[in-house]
């Protein structure tokens, strides 16, 4: 599969995007989706900016905006792979909403936050998981806030498939995207990554002192249980924290999508006599 | 020509009974044009509907009534001066407490004990509006049949008892008003016209489906939520998705997602929504997306009057969208016009690759007007859609032609692998921030609309070809225009007539100004206080108008204000 473009990526040296672009690269050869199937919407950001770095039938969306750019096309087209690669601001700050509101729907797409716990592109501003005291260009106080859980925000608002992973490291990465992707309905990614320009705390000593596993005997079909996990402050877990295949894709329980694709379904010819009928 | 109101609190029915008094006069035959007004609640608070009925050219609402239905005091006491001496106020004095003797009211009164007739056939209240239903069957000449088989038609799912009681509801106010020997305000026949009575979002909705919609995602906002219910509807017949968005910028991003997925997608909203939509617009602008987009016009500032109505967006439909980029903005300025440029929408807006706006309001698009049916069946065909594309992937998104036009490819098509950016970008989709490119792909955006005139609706005149005063105007004026001309015409010959511009955007001058240069007295008129369209024109035209009539009360205009205007000089 042939997923080069002609432009090198333009990350700084020891940036975590490089490890989620070469994780997901492995994973879409994994997958083995037929090129044309496959669609990836890109938020805007430093992540994003993998858009130009990645031969796929891409969509490079606005800020915070990409999450139901991809619902659309998946609701238009539910035969295509859909997975959106962001930045934490544009999917936790930005673009929430949709976030949550997407879990909800329980639309099948796959959404890899790329989560440095800051604003990348925009020179280090805090976002919504810069962690309380850290001082940014916004916050020359430090953050006065706690940071968002965003697995927690996942599933309470429905998402059913929710992990996090690491970006330095590789293979599990690559393994919980394939997971992610293959799963049937709305999945979320966390990954951590280092910014090694902006980011001066969460660097890579401090996630190899920070990151954790989930307990041994750890099922992932209890949200409660998910939702202590994401709660856990004195090491982070990584790992797939919750799936279920109770509920139902969007896709799945819409009649009119029953015959097939949305867009399969294009009206060549249009009667509209049963519509007039209540206006007789 | 005869017009009839019924006004009362909010959740007394009033929607209803217009609904169903109109299709009684359009089963007759008759043409009918009802207007609403109501507050932004949804019990309690002042709500009319009005219905205008007659044999032809009946396309807006009118002052003075021949019927009054007061199902309460401020039914009363608030349409005092639309009576005269030919009115006839139908209330029910049992319910309707007023200093009868000090109320001054022109016409004539008959109190007809809705509520106890109601009570007595129903056992509550409820059919009491249908008891004023019958009445007014009589007092218009109506057949009662006719009203018993609409009333089937339209209580059938609430089942047999309660389409009985109400028939028989309507059937003793039709006696108890006959049995007062009042006679009938009109002697009508039974006429087979083939229309169908629908509003103007209902007539959006229809064209959609004509152009062949597939997704629509629309977050409810008046006066445009009745299009969403009517499409979310559709659903149950046609193979279309309809989402109720989380928020318009939701709206507008899933639309926009299907539209590059292939479907024909729409979304629909009112400015405040369309405010939130407005990053939304300048992303499909930059990857030449197609997109149809209906803004339902109501009073703003902010939250403004939610249940009235204005064309004070125009300017800001026409601009809004950070950095240049052109649009199609179209003005429906009646039923079928709402029907024919929606359907006209989606074709333009995929064959140009470009954002095509229906910008409406309040008045036309929950206004309800008798047409003629529509035809049933469309065919439709796909416009600019890479299909075989060159198997050694060369196919380039955004290739720069001498007319600006690209194929899109779609998801799903092999070797049509390409980037769809938000960013400036190269011919294959990828970001740029090159000089020559970015001009090149800006130039590119902006010419592929050069030769699209022919294909937009025009600049029309309507009534004589040559009159002492011509207004112009645009959108749902024209409803109101067009009975305005002929009260003027009726007294004395050729004394007006108006050019209503049907597409805003791209503005065509020379059409226009071919129609404006053989004015002898020119008049604008439009519903805002910044002369919006006025202003257009003038930019694009150099015109100056010396005359203007502009309204912007939540009110449309009534053609008898436009009359005494000319005739009394004042407005
Ligand atoms: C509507 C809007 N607001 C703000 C911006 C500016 N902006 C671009 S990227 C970005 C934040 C990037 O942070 P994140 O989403 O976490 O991605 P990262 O760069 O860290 O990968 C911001 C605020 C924008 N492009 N659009
Ligand atoms: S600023 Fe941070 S996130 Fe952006 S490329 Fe550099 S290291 Fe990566």
């Amino acid at each position: 599969m042939n997923l080069r473009t002609p432009i090198f990526p333009t990350w700084c040296p020891g940036c975590g995007d490089f490890g989620i672009w070469g994780a997901l690269k492995m994973a879409i050869t994994e997958l083995n989706i037929p090129e044309e199937k496959l669609v990836v919407v890109f938020d805007v950001g430093c992540s994003g900016n993998m858009a130009d770095f990645i031969r796929v039938y891409g969509f490079h969306a606005l800020h915070g905006r990409s999450i139901p750019v991809a619902e659309g096309i998946a609701m238009a087209n539910h035969d295509l792979t859909v997975i959106v690669v962001g930045g934490d601001g544009g999917l936790y700050g930005e673009g929430m909403g949709h976030f949550i509101a997407a879990a909800k729907t329980n639309v099948n797409i796959t959404v890899l936050v790329h989560n440095n716990q800051t604003y990348g592109l925009t020179k280090g501003q805090a976002s919504p998981t810069t962690m309380e005291g850290v001082i940014t260009g916004s916050t020359p106080f430090g953050v006065i806030e706690h940071p968002v859980n965003p697995l927690g925000i996942a599933l309470t608002a429905g998402a059913t498939w929710v992990g996090r992973s690491y970006a330095a490291n590789i293979p599990l990465t690559k393994d919980l995207i394939v997971k992610a992707v293959k799963h049937d309905g709305f999945s979320h990614l966390d990954i951590f990554q280092p910014c090694t320009t902006f980011n001066k705390l969460n660097t890579q000593a401090w996630f190899i002192e920070h990151l954790g596993q989930l307990p041994t005997d750890y099922v992932p079909n209890s949200k409660l249980k998910a939702w202590e996990q994401s709660e856990r402050e004195d090491k982070y877990p990584i790992g797939i924290f919750y799936e279920t295949n109770k509920v139902l894709p969007f896709h799945k329980r819409l009649p009119n999508l029953d015959k097939g694709t949305l867009i399969s379904q294009f009206p060549t010819s249009v009667d509209l006599t049963a519509a007039m009928s209540e206006f007789k | 020509m005869n017009n009839w109101k019924i006004a009362g609190l909010a959740g007394a029915g009033i929607a209803v009974t217009g609904t169903l008094y109109g299709k009684l006069a359009m089963h007759h035959g008759l043409h009918v044009f009802s207007y609403g007004e109501y507050p932004s609640l949804i019990r309690g608070g002042h709500n009319t509907m009005q219905v205008t009925t007659g044999e032809h050219d009946i396309t807006t609402q009118q002052k003075i009534l021949d019927v009054l239905i007061a199902l309460n005091a401020d039914g009363i006491t608030l349409h005092k001066d639309e009576l005269d001496d030919k009115s006839v106020i139908l209330v029910d004095k049992s319910q309707v407490k007023l200093d009868w003797d000090k109320e001054k009211l022109s016409g004539t009164l008959i109190d007809l004990p809705m509520y106890p007739i109601s009570l007595e056939v129903t056992g509550s209240g409820l059919s009491a509006n249908m008891v004023a239903l019958g009445a007014s069957c009589y007092l218009m000449g109506f057949d009662i049949t006719i009203l018993h088989h609409l009333i089937k038609e339209t209580f059938g799912k609430k089942g047999e008892e309660i389409v009985t009681k109400n028939e028989l509801a309507a059937t003793k106010g039709y006696e108890y008003v006959k049995a007062r020997h009042l006679t009938a305000k009109q002697n009508v026949k039974v006429q087979q016209v083939d229309q169908i009575y629908l509003s103007g979002n209902e007539a959006v909705g229809l064209g959609a489906l004509a152009g062949g919609i597939q997704f629509y995602a629309a977050y409810p906002m008046t006066p445009a939520s009745s299009l969403l219910e009517f499409l979310a509807d559709a659903q149950k017949k046609y193979p279309i998705l309809v989402k109720h968005s989380e928020d318009e910028i939701g709206a507008i991003n899933q639309v926009i997602g299907a539209s590059y997925a292939g479907a024909r997608a729409m979304t629909g909203t009112s400015g405040g929504g369309f405010a939130l939509m407005v990053e939304g617009l300048s992303l499909a602008a930059i990857t030449e997306l197609p997109l149809v987009i209906m803004d339902g016009q109501r009073p703003g500032p902010a939250t403004g009057l939610p249940t009235w109505t204005t064309q004070a967006d125009l300017q800001f439909v026409l601009h809004a969208g950070h950095g240049e980029f052109k649009k199609i903005v179209l003005a429906p300025g009646d039923i079928e016009e709402c029907f024919t440029m929606t359907k006209l929408a989606f074709i333009l807006a995929e064959q140009w690759q470009t954002q095509v706006y229906l910008l409406t309001d309040k008045y036309l698009i929950e206004s309800s007007m008798s047409v003629p049916t529509f035809k049933d069946k469309y065919s439709n065909i796909r416009y600019n859609i890479g299909v075989d594309l060159p198997e050694d992937d060369t196919y380039k998104r955004y290739v720069l032609t001498d007319s600006g036009h690209s194929l899109r490819s779609v998801p799903g098509t092999p070797h049509g692998l390409s980037l769809t950016n938000s960013y400036e970008h190269d011919e294959y989709g990828y970001a740029t921030e090159e000089a020559a490119m970015s001009m090149a792909q800006i130039d590119k955006r902006l010419k592929k609309l050069d030769n699209i005139s022919s294909y937009l609706p025009k600049s029309i005149l309507y009534g004589p070809q040559t009159a002492d005063i011509t207004f112009v105007c645009w959108g749902s004026t024209k409803l109101v225009m067009q009975h305005a001309i002929n009260l003027l015409n009726q007294t004395k010959k050729d004394t007006a007539n108006f050019i209503q511009l049907g597409c805003l955007a791209p503005f065509d001058s020379s059409e226009f100004m071919e129609l404006a240069q053989k004015a002898k007295r020119l008049v604008m008129i439009e519903g805002n206080a910044l002369h919006q369209a006025e202003s257009l024109i003038r930019e694009h035209t150099g015109l100056e108008f010396k005359e203007r009539l502009n309204r912007y009360d939540g009110r449309p205009f009534y053609a008898e204000d436009i009359v005494s205007y000319i005739t009394g000089g004042t407005k």
